[in-house]
Formats: C-alpha cells, structure tokens, sequence
C-alpha cells in the first residue's frame, strides 16, 4: 500500500458509508437485525450468569451466610430453648430461622421466612456487612410490634398490598403491616421478624438454625454441643443448584442462540442489499483504480463500525429485556428448584466481549460471502435479471447441498447423543438443515405453480414469475420465519403435553379430599382416632427421610401400601405385579423417573442406600412420574422406612371423606387437633396451584417464543422493504404503464403470500419433529420426565393466523412506503438507468 | 457516663435521624418513660437489677491492669439496655428491650474491640438474679455475681478470638454520684441516676492469640440509667475515671456546650470508699495536645480524627494537679456507634491509671 493510500482508504470507507445517508432504512434494518441478536442473546446470557451468582449466594439466609443447618431429627423444629442455649455457650453463628407457607384469602400461596436480625453474624462483626446498617432499614420498628412485612416489590403487585396494608389470610390471621422492600437472597417470600412469624404462625419453634461461617473445629465442637434430636448438616445448596439447574440454563442459552440466528438472518439481508445497492459504488471505485484490497479494508472498517454500534445497542436492549424477563425466570427456578435469584442485573465484561464477538464474525460471515462474489465478478458484470436469477439457482443449490450435509450430520449426532448440549446441537443441526433446504423448496413449489398456471390469464402468469424476482429477496426472510415458526410450534407442542401429562398425573395423583402438612399433629393417631371415624373413609400418613444418593438430595417416603391412593400409583414402567409384591414386603422400592433416566437406575436393579444401620439394598421394581421435581425420590413401604431409619419425619397426611361430608365437618375436626388454617389444602386447591405454578414456570418459554416471531416479522419487513427500494424505479415504469397500484400490491402480495404459506406448511411437520426430539430426547435429558407426546392443529393454525396478520401488517407498511414514494420515482423515471 | 448513651439513643427514632444529627435525637423530652427525680432512695442490691421504665441502663466496666512484666494492660466491658417504647416490657419476641454489648481489650501491642446485639424477652441478652445470683449476660458474655450483688463476681467475655476471665471484689460501698445518686447534666434539668463502685480489685487471666497472661489490677463499674439524658447545646462529653496511686479515684466529666461554657461534674473517692461530690468550681480540665488518630470504619477505612489525647487535670479546691495521656493513640471503638475509650496513663503513670472517654468529636 502507497502512502497516499490511508487518504484514499478514507475516501473509500466514506464513499461506501454516504449510501447510508441516502438509505437510512437499509442503517436501520441492519442495526434492528444486529440488535435484535444481541440483545436476545445478551438478555439470557445476563440472566445465566445473575442466576448463577445467585446460587453462589445460595448460602446466604437473607444476607447471612449460611454455612450449615441445625434442624430436627423428628421434624418438630428447634425449641427457642434449645437456641438460646446455644448463644450462650458462644455459637453466636447460629441465627434462627422460621420457614411457612400460608395462603391469601382467595387461596394463593404465600411463603413466608422470618428471622431475628440482631441476631444474624453480620451485625456482630461491627465492620462491613452490618445487618442492621442497612440505610433503608427502620430496624426499630421491624424488630417490634406491629412489626412489619417485607414484600418484593413483584409480589406485592401480584397480591395488590399497598405499603402499610396488613394482608388477610385465609383464615382470617393478618400479617404485619406491608412495607415493599426486600432482602438479599429473599425471593419471592415475604419477610418478617422471627418474633412477628411465630406469633402469626401461633408457633412456638424454629423452622432450623442456619449458622455463619464456622471453622471445622467449631463444628464439631456445636455437632456435640446439640441435643439429641438436633443435627448438624453442611449446606450444599450452592452445589446442588448449580447442578440441578444446568439444563434449563442450557435451555435458555438454545433458545437464545436460536434468536440470534434469526437476528443474523436480518443482518445478512440488509447487508446484502445494501452491497446491491452499492454495486454502482463499488464499479465506479474500482474503475477510478481503488484495489480489490483497499475496498476489502474498507467493507472491513464498515463492519467493525457496524458490529460496534449493533453490541452496544444490542447489549442496552438486552439490559432492558433481561429486566423484563427475570421475573419469569426467577419464578422457574424458585418453582422447580427453589432456588433464590436476587433482582439486581449487571453486565458483566465477558457478555459484552463476547457480544461483539459474535456481531463481529457474524456480521463478517454476512458481508463476506456476498462481497466476494462481488468483488470476484468482473469489473462490468452483465447485470441483467437473468444473471441475477441464475446467481440465486446457484445460490439455492449450494444451501440445499449444505442442508443435506447438515442433516446428515444430525443423524449422525442423534445416535451418538448422551448430554443436553447435544441435543441442542442437534435442533440446532435440524433446524439448520430445513431453513437451508427452503429457498430450494420454496423455488421447485413456484416452478410447479407456473407450470400448472401456464395456461391461465396473463395476469396471473405475470404475477407467478413475479415471484422469480421476489424469491432471492425473500430468501433468507423465509429461512428465519421457518426458524422461528418451527421453534414456536416445537415448544408449544412440548409445553401442551406437558401439561396434558401433568394435569392427568394430578388427577391419579391428588385423589384424596383434603392434604394436612403441619408439623403440630400426630398423623397417625388421628387416622386412628375413633372420634374422627364419623367422617373419614381412609387417611394416608407418609413419612420421609432425606438422604444423599448419587452426591444428590434425596427423599424417601414411607407409603401406607394400604391406602386407595398407594394401590392406584401410577407407574411408568414397572416389573409384573410390581406395586402387590413391593406392599408384600419383598425388599422392592419405588423409584422416580429422575432416578432412571438421570441416575441411571434399571427395572430389577439393586439401589443401595445408607441406612442408619448401614447400606440397604433394595431391587427396583418400578418407576413412578413425578413431573416438577428436580430430586431423586423412593418409595418404600412405610414400615420397611421405619426399619431403615431411626428419624422419620411425617411428610403429610392425606385425608378421604366419608360421602357426604361436608370438608367443614373435616375442617373442624382438624382445627380440634391443633392444625392450623392454611396447613391443609382442599384437593381443588392443590390441583389449582400445581398448573399455576407450571403456567408461571412455563412464562418465560412463551416470552421468548413471542419475541422470536416479532424478530422473524421484522426480517421479513427488512425484505420487504429492501424489495421496495430496488423494484421502486421497475413499479414505478409499470405504474406509467396503467398497472393500478391494487394490481401493484398483487404482484408483490401473492407469491409472497404463497411463500409465506409454504413456509409454515413446511414449519408444521419440522415443528413436530422438533417437539418430538424435545419430549422423548432433551426433555428426559434434562429433566428426566418422560410423557406422551400431544400433537394438536390448533398451535399451527393459530401461528398461520399470526403469520398472515405479520404479512398483513408488513404489507400495509409497503403499501403506505409505495403511495409515498411511487409519485417521486415516478417523476424520476428515465433520469436514472 | 457513655458515649454510647447518646449514640444508642438514636436508635430511638431510625437510620435517618441517625444519619442527621443524633444530638437533635436527644432533645426529645422522653415522654411517657419514668423521669429521673431527686430524692431517689436508692436499695442495693435491687438496683443492680434493670429499671425498664426509663429508657436507657448500662451496666459499665473497666479496669487497668498489669502483667508480671509490668506492662499495662486495659478492659472494658459494657452492657445497655435500651427501651424502645415507654410500653410496660412483656416477655418473649414482643419484648420491647434490646440489648447492646461493647467489649474491648487493650494489650502492650494494640487494641481490639467488638460490638453485640440482642434482644430482650428471649433470654439471648438479660439481667437478672439466675438462682438467686446476680447474672447480666448477652450471649456468652457475662458478668455474674457470687451472691445478689454484682461484686464478688467474675466477668467473662471475649474480643474476636481473645478471651478474658477475670474475678472481681471489692469492700466498699457504691459510690452515689450527684445528689445522692442524682446527676444532673444540664441547667436545664437533663439528668440520670448514677453510681459506681470504683474500687474493685481484679484478677484473672486473659488469652490472646492463643497466649495466656495472668493480670491483676483495679476496675472501676458504673451504673447509670436515665430517660432524658442530654440538653440542647451539648455536643459530646470527655470522661474520667482514675485510680490514684494514693488510693484515691477520681471521676470528672465535662458535657461540651456549643457555647464554650462546659458542664463540669466529678466526684472524689477516699480509699475507704467515702465521696465528695465535686462542682463545676472546683474542677479544670484543659487539653494539652490533640493527636490525629486512625479512626477506621467500614464507611471509610482509612478515616481520621483529631482527638485530645492529653490532659491537664486540676482539683484547685484540694491544690491537686495531674497529667493524663492516653497509653496509646489507637483505642477507638469504631462499632455501630464510634467513640474514643481507652486506657490513660496519670503523671505517665507515677500518679496512677485510669480510662478516658471521649466523645462527639469529628462529627
């Protein structure tokens, strides 16, 4: 390169740039489809790793960390006795904390954590981290009557509190007056004094005692120092989420990722035509004598212009969008995993680095391939429609090729598929292979149409080989339709069986009238309780351990084998005769699905579990659904649990009425025994919350569905429009020709209509197969459920519908551009080629 | 008296008064709460108990004490009761008392400090007779009697990881400060019930960093309570408490008015424990030189303030006259609440030892 060539290079790049001062929509376009990507992307990736660092707090109680758990051997909680004792032999890092679930008047639940803030170690160091130096925190009036509840701002809009409202419950109790306000590490609990909790609880135990950072010795010494029914416990929760929640994380990033394909769809065709727009530019700059080289670097420095505008913009939305989407997000993970993201996003370096990263090859990728063919071709090329069409046949046979080379490597992928990364590499395979087949399709559809039409009206015949100039436009338009199309249809098919499966699995499951969870009563002696003979057919008392097994926790229930819900079990798979041997006491367990498809666990297989008298085998004799939990869990009769473990806890009572009994007569009798209003629910109820909460779980699939298809309507508007801006000065010609602008409209409606219909007839099947692969491969992957698959025509004609209205919509926008603009061009014609 | 008397007191109205002016705090007039009168008889040992009718109560400790080197060595323990509405206190988590604990230790290398929390009703911070015996306690922090009284007793708590157990005695009577016990604070009527007993010999052992010392030496303990502590133009106080090597002990104080004109009060104990109430005539306290002292705290860890670390003590009434010098710079009790406590060296220790309080200063 010469010395005067820098000069000249700036020449170059500001020739190329000024065509964007005469396109701003084409700017537009090319910045919407970079920071529609991004921002996607950069919306999950923040929510990824706020969600992740949120774990790493997970062994924080409310901004105390929590080393370790004291808790009950039997499940009565902590006397207050029992603490203070504590504290005064110096473990001042034990802190009490109260756990509940209540329920607002209409019945919606409410979880509740209280602790005594004076008493958590922060506030004790003096220095930093001070619980009680908290500027917003009147601590005075929290610590003491009326105390006060602390609603996350979230929750508080849902339930309609305002600050300084007492919210009623069920039963009539009222919680402390409202102050919208939250804790770290709160979720979505409402927080109070541990004075205010017990007192509305009307209980006179601690849930547990979390304790603060301890040395080893220390520990031990506090493990001797424990009463008999109290026991230490490390708190791996920071561990176990982290692993329980790597597949929807990888989840999300899919899904992400999926966006910022569609995103690029949108760059690779704005960038395509703003090249086309520019091949006068570039002819005239190579015939003045600019390299092949000097233009590469020029392009090169419009791209990093480009890719840095698009991050920083994208990465801006993606802030705004991750804000929206946490709610959604945080309610899964709190709902499947329990786990407690904090609302705070922050953008770390790496996102942003890796954002531009991505614009930056993509955009590359975008502008490369077109340019070179650009730059390759001759100085004067022929420039004719018919080049033109012929490039786009060559074009479609290089991506069918491609697509079949990608479908071959998807089935490739599927036999040897073994983790959820995989699974998403093969969607993505998949999907990648049908978007490339398209273009293909769509043109061997058009010629048969043409074919079929060749004896029919000029009119119409002219408005089918319109579609031959339209189709290269259109082109990558389609491919990310189908994208989003089929990813849409894939998920809502998954999401509706889900449902449908789960709906029926509480229908077998929750058949008892009335479930009682309070730590207050003696299960079993009310069962047995002849006063309650009256009116109670049957009652199943289950008790549960919690054990560790494959490095998991894991929970095993003593099951009443006598009991109609017991007899009725439905099982996923299970030996012969499995549930009467496993009643009559032949050493055989019940296992959940989690427990086979992610433990790895075989019908006939033996499953040893650390007993208190040490390992216990056990053979397996079935598997049992159990949607929405991220555990392992057994069953084993409640008598076999017995002789395996020292401490059972009661884990709930399930009650069956008598017909003809009113729940009031069950109520009252429950009242009697000591149970508190809000520690049973009504079997209507549970069924009620169970789908509620799936619904909120599933909230955050559905968002990011829509946003997909808003990105893949706004590619096809980038077509559209750019189709506009090259065609205008060719509508204009027929205009003066006596075309109506109606007859216009035609021309450019209807083939793309037909390729739009083409596209979602081709979405219908690959979405099934996509929902396919996501029921009976990722979804077992990562959840280790397994439920028929439901295929209706109803998501599909709704998308069709939704489609047409985005075509109508892009339509009318080109409409009201084409009244604008054709008087102009019109005026023009003849000054110009 | 105590710096964090003011300090606790703006708790009383929230982090925002807190963070404004704490002093506006204590110009609110207690209402509600008992008020401190004249007259009082006081009952003993009744009165080591806590009087949860006015607002504030501290039980109070320090004590100079010396290695078999010869090293000087100080502690210091405290306990507040604070009540935080004039409501008659309920047991349990409705309680309306909290509790606060300030310790700290002074050895030949440095000063360390800690601060507590509790509250009242549960039994995690009280005083009170446990099986007859005077008990006062957060946590394991405590200070129990041997019979009803408060001395003989034994004091245990611990500084981060040092630990210090020490037994305490004394044969002479508390001392009541003021009026018989009343001692006013202002013109204007501010006041509190006061004594202290500033003969105590202590003995015990302290550990640090894994290292026990046997120390002996002298405490002195305060009792104070009161439910309108503070006038209008008072900025903070400097406080003394001194054993003599006479025998004597001194106490004076001076609450800093905006205006210059100090409030002045002490009192002059013989060794057999009989007092003499000091005015603000017979007392001159003048600063010899201010030093400028690391006062970290977790807003600012590198903050500084300047802080009048040597004195001029005068009794003109009995031509007595001391210096007092602060043994070493670093003793502020940078917790919740801030203040500068520590040991003081009287004629650079000819004279005797004792402890100085300082407060309200680099606000």
């Amino acid at each position: 390169m010469t010395s005067a060539e820098p000069e000249r290079l700036g020449g170059v790049v500001r020739a190329l740039l000024s065509h964007y001062w005469r396109h701003p929509w084409q700017a537009v376009f090319l910045l919407a489809g970079l920071v529609a990507g991004v921002a996607l992307w950069s919306a999950v990736q923040i929510i990824n790793s706020h969600a992740r660092a949120s774990y790493a707090e997970a062994d924080f109680v409310l901004g105390a960390q929590a080393t370790h758990w004291i808790r009950s051997r039997s499940g009565d909680g902590i006397a207050q006795a029992d603490y203070i004792a504590l504290r005064r032999a110096g473990f001042r890092q034990v802190f009490p904390v109260v756990q509940a679930r209540v329920s607002t008047a209409d019945n919606a639940p409410l979880a509740i954590i209280a602790t005594d803030l004076l008493a958590l170690p922060a506030s004790m160091a003096g220095e930093g981290g001070d619980a009680l130096g908290d500027a917003n925190l009147d601590w005075l009036a929290f610590v003491q009557p009326p105390y006060q509840a602390w609603f996350p701002a979230a929750m508080a809009d849902e339930l309609g509190v305002a600050e300084g409202e007492q919210l009623v419950l069920r039963d009539g109790r009222a919680l402390p007056p409202a102050l919208i306000a939250a804790r770290e590490q709160q979720g979505r609990q409402i927080f109070m004094d541990v004075g205010a909790a017990l007192s509305l609880l009307g209980r006179d135990t601690f849930t547990a005692l979390a304790v603060g950072p301890i040395s080893p010795d220390t520990a031990a010494r506090l493990a001797a120092a424990l009463p008999a029914d109290l026991m230490l416990e490390a708190n791996q929760q920071r561990l176990d989420l982290t692993q329980l929640t790597a597949s929807l994380h990888t989840q999300l990033t899919a899904m992400s990722l999926l966006s910022f394909a569609v995103g690029l769809f949108i760059v690779f065709n704005a960038v395509r035509f703003s090249l086309w727009y520019r091949r006068p530019t570039l002819r005239t700059l190579r015939l003045m004598g600019v390299s092949v080289r000097a233009l590469t670097l020029a392009i090169v420095a419009e791209t990093l212009v480009w890719s840095a505008l698009g991050s920083v913009l994208g990465l801006l939305a993606g802030l705004g969008i991750s804000h929206a989407l946490l709610p959604s997000v945080s309610a899964s993970l709190q709902n499947l995993y329990g786990a407690v993201v904090g609302a705070d996003l922050l953008l770390d370096p790496l996102t942003v680095a890796i954002a531009w990263g991505m614009t930056l090859i993509g955009l590359a990728f975008a502008l490369a391939w077109p340019l070179l063919l650009q730059l390759r071709g001759p100085v004067l090329p022929g420039g004719s429609a018919s080049a033109g069409v012929l490039a786009d046949a060559r074009a479609r046979r290089v991506l069918l090729i491609g697509a079949g080379v990608l479908a071959l490597a998807a089935v490739g992928v599927y036999w040897q598929m073994a983790s959820v990364i995989e699974g998403f590499v093969l969607l993505g395979l998949v999907l990648f292979a049908a978007a490339w087949a398209l273009p293909q399709v769509l043109a061997s559809a058009h010629r048969l149409l043409g074919r079929v039409l060749a004896g029919a009206p000029l009119v119409q015949r002219w408005i089918v080989s319109d579609g031959w100039a339209q189709l290269p436009a259109l082109r990558t338009a389609m491919m990310a339709l189908l994208l989003a199309l089929t990813a849409n249809l894939g998920v809502e098919t998954l999401v509706g069986s889900f449902r449908t499966a789960l709906a029926g699995w509480l229908d077998q499951r929750i058949g008892a009238d009335i479930y009682v969870n309070s730590a207050r009563l003696d299960t079993r002696g009310f069962v047995a309780d002849p006063a309650n003979a009256g009116w109670l057919a049957t009652g199943h008392a289950r008790t549960g351990v919690t054990i560790r097994w494959q490095g998991r926790p894991t929970k095993v229930y003593g099951l009443d084998t006598t009991t109609p819900d017991t007899r009725a079990l439905p099982l996923a798979q299970s030996a012969p005769d499995a549930l009467a041997r496993w009643a009559g006491g032949e050493r055989l367990i019940l296992a959940n699905e989690q427990a086979h498809y992610l433990g790895g666990l075989r019908l006939g297989q033996t499953v040893t579990l650390l007993t208190d008298g040490g390992p216990a085998d056990y053979t397996v004799a079935g598997f049992f659904h159990d949607y929405g939990n991220p555990y392992y869990q057994f069953y084993l009769p409640r008598e076999a649990l017995a002789r395996g473990w020292r401490d059972v806890s009661s884990t709930g009572l399930a009650l069956w009425l008598k017909p003809g009994v009113s729940a009031e007569t069950a109520e009252a009798a429950l009242v009697a025994a000591g149970v508190k209003p809000g520690e049973w629910f009504a079997q209507g109820d549970i069924k009620r919350l169970s789908m509620k909460i799936f619904d909120r779980t599933f909230a955050m699939t559905a968002a990011m569905n829509t946003l997909t298809l808003l990105v893949a309507g706004a590619a096809l508007l980038t077509a559209l429009l750019a189709i506009l801006h090259e065609r205008l000065p060719e509508f204009a010609q027929w205009r003066a020709l006596g075309v109506t602008r109606r007859e216009l409209l035609r021309v450019i409606a209807v083939p793309l209509a037909l390729f739009v219909t083409l596209t979602w007839l081709a979405a219908i099947p690959l979405g099934a197969l996509l929902s396919w692969l996501l029921i009976y491969d990722l979804n077992v992957m990562s959840f280790g459920w397994s439920m028929p698959m439901l295929w209706s025509p109803l998501p599909a004609l709704k998308l069709g519908l939704l489609s047409a209205g985005i075509v109508a919509l892009v339509l009318l926008i080109v409409l009201s551009q084409l009244t604008r603009k054709l008087p102009q061009a019109m005026a023009q014609l003849g000054s110009t080629q | 008296m105590k710096a964090v008397f003011l300090l606790l007191m703006a708790l009383l109205v929230g982090p925002a008064a807190a963070q404004g002016d704490p002093y506006q705090v204590l110009r609110s007039t207690g209402d509600g709460y008992a008020s401190v009168v004249p007259g009082r008889p006081f009952d003993f040992p009744a009165d080591h108990l806590p009087h949860p009718d006015y607002r504030i109560e501290w039980w109070y400790l320090t004590a100079n004490l010396k290695d078999d080197a010869g090293r000087h060595w100080g502690l210091q323990w405290t306990l507040f009761r604070q009540a935080m509405s004039p409501a008659t206190d309920t047991e349990g988590w409705d309680s309306n008392q909290i509790w606060m604990a300030h310790a700290a230790i002074t050895t030949p290398d440095g000063h360390r400090h800690e601060q507590r929390f509790a509250r009242g009703g549960v039994g995690q911070a009280e005083v009170r007779r446990e099986d007859g015996a005077f008990a006062a306690w957060l946590d394991d922090w405590s200070l129990s009697g041997d019979g009803a009284a408060m001395l003989p007793g034994r004091l245990r708590f611990t500084v981060g990881e040092a630990v210090i157990d020490v037994q305490l005695a004394s044969d002479t009577p508390p001392v009541l400060q003021g009026k018989g016990g009343y001692s006013q604070k202002s013109a204007q009527g501010q006041a509190s019930y006061y004594y202290s007993q500033p003969h105590i010999a202590v003995s015990g052992s302290v550990t640090v960093d894994g290292k026990p010392t046997t120390l002996t030496g002298t405490g002195w303990l305060d009792r104070e309570w009161s439910s309108q502590p503070l006038a209008d133009n008072q900025q903070g106080w400097d406080w003394f408490s001194l054993h003599l090597a006479d025998g004597h002990a001194l106490m004076v104080y001076r609450l800093r008015h905006d205006d210059g004109k100090h409030w002045l009060s002490g009192s002059w104990v013989a060794p057999d424990g009989s007092a003499r109430t000091l005015g603000a005539d017979e007392i001159e306290l003048t600063v010899l030189d201010t030093r400028r002292v690391r006062t970290p705290s977790s807003a600012n860890p590198e903050a500084t303030r300047d802080l009048p670390l040597s004195w001029r003590v005068s009794l003109p009434g009995l031509k007595r006259e001391w210096t007092v010098r602060a043994l070493i710079d670093d003793q502020w009790m940078g917790g919740r609440f801030p203040y500068w406590e520590g040991v003081v060296l009287v004629d650079e220790g000819a004279s005797g030892v004792g402890y100085l309080e300082l407060t309200g200063y680099g606000r």
